[in-house]
């Protein structure tokens, strides 16, 4: 038997190093890698299954095609064939137009392994294309941190075991970010206090202290008072604010004349006592940590929000070293070339740049594209017709394409309505090098097995048909697909990584991973320089703060959906092991709202808005606030058909506001 | 006799246990059982608090006593082990144990159940769930000699175990503070 070290390259903030154990070819068994400092040797009950995903009977074995367009027709055909349809494509538009603008692609956390931009570097080697830019998940935070602190702040999560008071808000790691726990219950073991602020009574927040339950999107609201109570009770640190913030006087007039505790109390639903109490948490107990949850920026006020909570953790004086700090995300790409995200493809003409469209408005952009419409989409690492939203206006957009090619590993819905599906490995099956937007660690993923049946990574696509391209139009992809994945990874390396991560060679990494060397790239800290954002007046708030719906609501719910347990968004869906959780959508509604609608815990329900409508199976929450439904994602029955993201004027710099959808449910009526 | 007795057993901490089944997937992931046989469970105990338990290894166990084959026995450290050679996939001690313990596998038309990993404990290895538990949620001792004043031998919501005798010893959950929307 053979043991290989490898990465978990999914979308989550663990990005556990593990081991397998290969017989015969075969990989018999996986365990966590107890040379990594995060995952300490475990791993998630989803890495767990990961030889029952490896080996799924629903995985893609060879490139199929279908005819017509999402009527189930599939066909196998070899990789030659494929390579070959795809090519007259993009050749015959290439004519058709004089350049490579029609051709597009959409791609994103399937795999977060550094190779993985391989597709970026493919369609970078074609020169001018269409690509997508922003980001749906995490930027809206990144973007209030950066306002806030000049610069991205990166703490390592394992310190938060040191911290006297653990404060969350809108995160809930004991679902997304399971290894986190054990350092918070290190810290309460020493006597930490750990608090909990979320609109849902999460499986955090039931491990919390004191848990504090706040109207959705009104955290902002709620860490406003806490700086008003401070400010007044002169319980905040005068030396930090006169040495390293800017903006303070304006600040305080702000929230002098715009906050009003009895008013904030009535909107986020929180008592005066409670917002005291945090308050007085706040000021006394240090070191204080502030955790900010990705939840926080799913609603158009999430900068906002974020910001309110950066500037209580200023003034309260935790931003200094050793006094706690903030949490977010650890930028890990930062300190990588990231050479096939940034490879840089061949001039044209007359055309300077590829045409950008932002990846949170997808669909409506592309279709509005003329001169040349966008006409052949490349789909990889994403499920879009599960996890994006406005389904409506992605069927107007797929309408118009001449050409959609998926590369997946399993037949989601979005592969199901393309004409080509090209199958994917899995992270054991190639080499790859992975970091992780949470913890410091950077892991080396070895090939473990051979690739499974005739799938292929996107880098050994992007390789084989940039060649085909180049044999019948010399020099039309500028890729360099004579390079081999270990090329690629050398090439990560450089010097600065080296001296960064202690490494003389990626080779020292098949012997563990290895971790960022932070106290010296941190140093910077103790000058650092905060700013102290405050939002517009009135950008705070919420829609949802009366607890009473009105006959004439039309959709008096806030829709809430959030990450499953043993899924990460549609990926896992198929494997037994972890079916546990049912396929099926799940409404979870308060006790008021299912005595008003007259609905019983496993009625089958109707979950609708204007966008459209699922069927789904109630269940009562008797913890859930009034007006707040929660719907789990079911990738093939996805609740992101009644989700339409209303895009805002910061265009490619604001998260994806899957929070901010309004909807009603009714009895099913066949 | 050469080898001391002991009995091991599970050490389950409530406040510990945030639900994430990592050991019940860790138990698949190292004894490959088919998706109908599930020799450890998470399910939830309370709105706020989980349980997870396979076989508890009880010092008088129903599946021993009712097995017509004589299949189950019973190590010198507590573990109890089914022989598969002997089981006919009769089904009694899956009726007779009160933890759902013994699993029937409908491929192999036999019961198999948690053996306390003792392949792995034999070559000084934890048990797969308690590896994988990063949290310490569960744990081990040998409960002839355990002792602590925290535990208790039962906990609202475990199934009636007076019979049996199970093999595991819980630490209840501690109060909390909630303030919830009105």
């Amino acid at each position: 038997m053979e043991i290989y070290r490898n990465a978990c390259p999914r979308n989550c903030f663990a990005s556990c190093s593990m081991l397998s154990y290969v017989h015969n070819g075969e990989i018999i068994k996986v365990s966590g890698d107890p040379k990594h400092g995060f995952n300490q040797g475990r791993l998630c009950a989803k890495g767990y299954a990961f030889t029952q995903y490896v080996y799924s009977p629903y995985r893609l074995k060879y490139p199929i095609m279908q005819s017509p367009r999402g009527s189930g027709n599939w066909k196998r055909i070899t990789w030659d064939e494929a390579y070959s349809i795809i090519i007259d494509k993009i050749l015959e538009l290439n004519v058709r137009y004089g350049s490579n603008l029609a051709c597009g692609y959409n791609k994103f956390s399937g795999n977060l392994g550094l190779l993985h931009y391989a597709v970026e570097g493919m369609f970078n080697s074609f020169g001018p294309h269409t690509k997508p830019v922003g980001n749906p998940c995490l930027i809206s935070g990144e973007q209030a941190i950066r306002s806030s602190f000049g610069q991205t702040v990166s703490l390592m999560p394992e310190k938060m075991a040191d911290a006297n008071l653990i404060v969350i808000w809108g995160a809930n790691p004991a679902v997304t970010n399971v290894h986190q726990m054990k350092f918070i219950f290190k810290a309460r073991q020493k006597g930490a206090k750990l608090v909990v602020i979320d609109p849902i009574f999460t499986q955090t927040a039931a491990k919390a202290d004191i848990y504090i339950q706040v109207n959705p999107g009104t955290d902002g609201l709620l860490a406003h008072a806490i700086a008003k109570i401070l400010i007044d009770s002169s319980l905040y640190d005068q030396e930090f604010i006169d040495n390293q913030t800017t903006n303070w006087i304006e600040f305080r007039q702000y929230v002098s004349t715009e906050v009003n505790i009895t008013e904030v109390s009535q909107e986020t639903g929180v008592s005066i006592e409670v917002i005291n109490e945090l308050a007085n948490l706040y000021s006394f107990s240090k070191p204080c940590v502030t955790w900010i949850g990705f939840g926080i920026q799913r609603n158009k006020n999430g900068r906002e929000n974020i910001s309110a909570i950066n500037t209580l953790a200023a003034l309260a004086g935790t931003l200094q070293r050793g006094k706690g700090g903030v949490y977010y995300a650890h930028n890990g790409l930062g300190d990588f070339p990231a050479n096939l995200l940034n490879h840089q493809g061949p001039k044209h003409s007359y055309i300077n740049t590829s045409r950008e469209i932002n990846i949170n408005n997808f669909a409506e952009e592309a279709l509005k594209l003329s001169e040349p419409p966008l006409k052949f989409l490349w789909i990889a690492s994403r499920n879009p017709l599960s996890q994006d939203h406005d389904f409506k206006t992605w069927e107007l957009l797929f309408h118009e394409l001449e050409l959609i090619v998926t590369v997946d590993l399993f037949m989601t819905r979005t592969a199901e309505l393309s004409d080509l599906v090209l199958p994917a490995t899995t992270h054991f099956e190639d080499p790859d090098l992975n970091i992780s937007y949470w913890h410091q660690w950077l892991s080396y993923n070895e090939q473990a097995i051979p690739a499974y049946f005739e799938s292929k990574s996107d880098l050994q696509i992007a390789r084989d048909l940039t060649k085909k391209l180049n044999e019948l139009s010399p020099n039309f992809s500028n890729f360099p697909y004579e390079l081999e994945p270990i090329d690629w990874i050398e090439r990560e390396i450089t010097p600065s990584v080296k001296e960064l991560y202690s490494l003389k060679s990626y080779k020292q990494l098949l012997d563990g991973p290895h971790l960022r060397n932070d106290e010296k790239y941190s140093e910077g800290s103790t000058s650092m320089n905060f700013h102290f954002v405050f939002p517009k007046k009135d950008a705070l708030g919420s829609e949802a703060s009366t607890n009473v719906i009105e006959d004439y609501d039309s959709y008096p719910f806030k829709l809430i959906t959030p990450q499953s347990l043993l899924r990460i968004h549609s990926q896992y869906e198929t494997l037994s092991w972890l079916s546990s959780e049912n396929d099926e959508a799940i409404v979870e509604l308060s006790e008021y709202a299912a005595a008003k609608y007259w609905i019983s815990e496993g009625e089958k329900v109707e979950v609708y808005n204007l966008n459209g409508s699922i069927a789904a199976t109630a269940r009562i929450n008797r913890y859930l606030p009034k007006k707040v439904i929660l719907v789990n994602q079911v990738g093939k029955n996805p609740i992101n058909q009644v989700i339409v993201h209303e895009e805002n004027s910061n265009i490619g710099k604001s998260s994806a506001n899957f929070y901010d959808s309004s909807v009603n449910i009714r009895k099913w009526r066949d | 006799m050469t080898e001391m007795v002991k009995q091991m057993g599970f050490v389950f901490n409530i406040d510990l246990c945030i639900g994430c089944k990592a050991c019940e997937i860790a138990c698949r992931n190292e004894n490959q059982t088919v998706s109908a046989v599930k020799w450890r469970k998470v399910s939830k105990l309370t709105d706020d608090t989980y349980l997870s338990i396979s076989c508890n290894h009880c010092s008088s166990p129903e599946c021993f006593r009712v097995c017509p084959e004589n299949a189950f026995t019973k190590r010198g450290d507590g573990i109890v082990q089914i022989n598969s050679n002997l089981c006919t996939g009769c089904g009694l001690c899956i009726s007779a144990c009160p933890f759902s313990a013994p699993q029937y596998d409908p491929e192999l038309h036999k019961v198999s159940k948690c053996q306390m990993c003792y392949p792995r404990q034999d070559k000084g290895f934890l048990p797969a769930c308690i590896e994988a538990c990063s949290t310490g949620a569960i744990d081990m001792e040998n409960l002839d000699s355990f002792c602590s004043r925290e535990a208790v031998s039962t906990i609202p919501g475990f199934p009636n175990s007076r019979l049996t005798d199970p093999s595991i010893v819980f630490y209840p959950a501690k109060k909390r503070k909630r303030y919830f929307l009105n």
